[in-house]
């Protein structure tokens, strides 16, 4: 842990604190403000799909399944059973790690694109149950008047974002832990893996069940920030968008997902002036990226530093 | 009794219209999956360009400049869709997947890479043509055929023979021509095939053409029939791939039974439970395919994938 401090990693959260603590003061609009606390919900999101995807290498085009889960779960348990948003929450989290835990019943069975199709379609079912579950969803009419669990905007970026980094933290020690290399073997050759004593079926459930979990505490905070919670907020749309993070940072490191996240957050914003051809550029965009930086962004970066040297 | 039988023979019969709808879309999939191993998130996309091009073919260029009648003039655009299907398919094929090929891309990067297709389609053709919906009317569609207790509209009794001749087509295609017989050896092994002196970067191209223009004939045929936004494409894109699991990544035959299957079950699913269940029905029975038949109703013989 005095290595924590005193090395580069130290160095890296005391700016990433100092980052966090200035921006809602740097972008002081409530515009921009509410951007932010999408950024940090969506960082939140891309952290979860990573370790699924990157670190134990499961094709999953389900997590905005996860996230919807979690948005609803709690919203219900606080507006219909009036419980306390901290423990909806944890009741919230628990629901979409279960779940998360029966998706990966498919991921010990299918591989590759067949559980790439499979986790789409747990999404589309998923969705479906809220649009037609009318008693208890409200259906496509939606539920309004949500209230967010502290205040203000700048408090739920800081509550949010620092929710985010603790999540961060802890995840770089599970990757970097004798736990990231059982996942990591996994992703390289399971068969090899088994053979050295590793079972696939329990680690695939705890990392489909972790990235459920985290996904599930980003929908947590997502109703009671619009204030509204409809179905069509966890289309399968969702899941690509945080595909499209994790790849463009940089899938299987820590701070790739994080760097996409940041990006594809505020690039649509930035491109707003562009009007209509804001979504053409940001789809050209993520074709260009995948085809010439196959590494997403981290990579392009050290391969850039490398060059330099 | 006889009225019940009705019933079933002619949500049976609107099945299988649907149905058709979905091979032609899903039969793309399947062909550039069996020869590529790969997937094109954008497939369902080319159904709206195809949608779209036949609708100006029709209505604005083939009656008011040419002056065709209205039948002839709606035949003439199933043409402008397969050719803007197959000119799309090249450039995507050109543009996408030959430059990831060259990298030696994985299974992964080619979906991402075909999604960013899919977003600026979708977003182009918004840019276009609007969000509001297009009015696709098709003589045939006016036209009502009756066998005894039995309707339907000339529009279906042109879907399902145009999806019969494209199918004998792509059969007499494989089996009796070069190419054909290519195309087969490059889906069975890439780099014999390459050996044996099969161009397979022609092959692959020329897949990826045929794949696009089926899709943009379904796209033509399809527009008069639902409503016609940038977007109708795109909401077929999840049911299309859950027909090419239930009959087997890869394989044609299974993908055309598992289209009409599915088409056959969507009409039932309307007539006794409702239209809102139908993706849930369509996506609960591909779930119970994967795990009680993972390698869908017709196997190959594909083991690394299951």
């Amino acid at each position: 842990l005095t290595s924590f401090f005193t090395g580069k990693k130290g160095v890296g959260f005391l700016i990433a604190l100092i980052v966090i603590a200035a921006a809602p003061w740097l972008l002081s609009t409530s515009y921009w403000r509410g951007i932010l606390v999408l950024c940090a919900m969506n960082v939140l999101l891309a952290l979860s799909l990573n370790l699924v995807m990157g670190y134990t290498g499961q094709l999953n085009l389900g997590q905005s399944a996860f996230f919807g889960i979690g948005a609803y779960v709690s919203t219900i348990l606080i507006k219909t059973y009036g419980w306390n948003f901290w423990l909806a929450a944890l009741a919230a989290v628990g629901a979409a790690g279960l779940v998360g835990v029966a998706l990966a019943a498919f991921a010990v069975r299918l591989r590759g694109h067949y559980l790439a199709i499979a986790s789409l379609g747990f999404a589309v079912i998923t969705y479906q149950v809220l649009v037609n579950w009318e008693s208890v969803t409200q259906g496509v009419r939606g539920m309004y008047g949500i209230l967010p669990p502290v205040p203000n905007a700048v408090a739920l970026f800081y509550l949010v974002a620092g929710i985010g980094l603790l999540v961060y933290f802890l995840l770089d020690n599970l990757v970097r832990s004798p736990v990231g290399d059982t996942l990591r073997a996994i992703r390289e050759d399971e068969v090899s893996a088994a053979a050295l004593g590793v079972n696939g079926a329990v680690w695939k459930a705890f990392a489909f069940g972790l990235g459920a979990a985290i996904a599930g505490l980003a929908g947590c905070f997502y109703p009671g920030f619009v204030g509204t919670l409809v179905p069509d907020a966890f289309g399968i749309v969702e899941s690509f968008t945080m595909m499209a993070m994790v790849i463009v940072g940089g899938m299987g490191t820590m701070i790739g997902p994080v760097i996409g996240a940041v990006v594809l957050t505020f690039l649509p914003e930035l491109l707003r002036g562009f009007g209509e051809l804001r979504l053409m550029i940001y789809g050209v965009a993520l074709t260009l990226v995948v085809i010439f930086m196959p590494g997403g962004i981290v990579q392009a970066w050290w391969g850039l530093k490398n060059k330099l040297r | 009794v006889t009225d019940l039988l009705a019933l079933v023979v002619q949500q049976s019969v609107n099945g299988i219209y649907l149905g058709c709808l979905y091979v032609m879309v899903a039969l793309g999939l399947t062909l550039i999956y069996g020869v590529l191993n790969q997937i094109n998130f954008a497939h369902a996309d080319f159904v709206t360009v195809g949608a779209f091009a036949a609708f100006f073919t029709a209505t604005r260029f083939a009656t008011k400049a040419l002056g065709i009648p209205d039948t002839g003039a709606y035949l003439l655009s199933l043409f402008s869709a397969l050719g803007a299907g197959a000119l799309l398919g090249w450039l995507v094929s050109a543009a996408v997947f030959a430059p990831l090929r060259r990298r030696g891309a994985d299974e992964l990067r080619p979906l991402i890479a075909t999604i960013g297709v899919s977003v600026l389609l979708e977003n182009g053709q918004l840019a276009l043509f609007g969000p509001i919906p297009y009015q696709f009317d098709s003589p045939l569609a006016r036209e009502t055929i009756r066998l005894g207790p039995i309707f339907f509209s000339g529009q279906s009794a042109l879907v399902v023979a145009v999806s019969v001749a494209a199918i004998v087509a792509l059969y007499a295609f494989m089996r009796f021509t070069f190419m054909g017989k290519a195309l087969r050896a490059v889906a069975q092994d890439r780099e014999t095939a390459g050996l044996m002196g099969i161009n397979e970067n022609l092959v692959i191209a020329l897949t990826i053409v045929i794949a696009s223009a089926l899709a943009g004939v379904a796209g033509a045929m399809l527009g008069p029939v639902v409503v016609l936004t940038p977007f109708t494409g795109a909401s077929l894109i999840v049911k299309a791939f859950a027909i090419v699991i239930i009959g087997g990544f890869g394989n044609m035959e299974g993908t055309i039974i598992a289209g009409l299957l599915v088409g056959i079950i969507e009409a039932f699913t309307v007539q006794y439970l409702g239209s809102g269940l139908i993706d849930l029905v369509v996506f609960a029975m591909l779930l119970l395919m994967l795990v009680v038949r993972p390698t869908g109703l017709i196997a190959e013989h594909k083991e690394e994938n299951v």
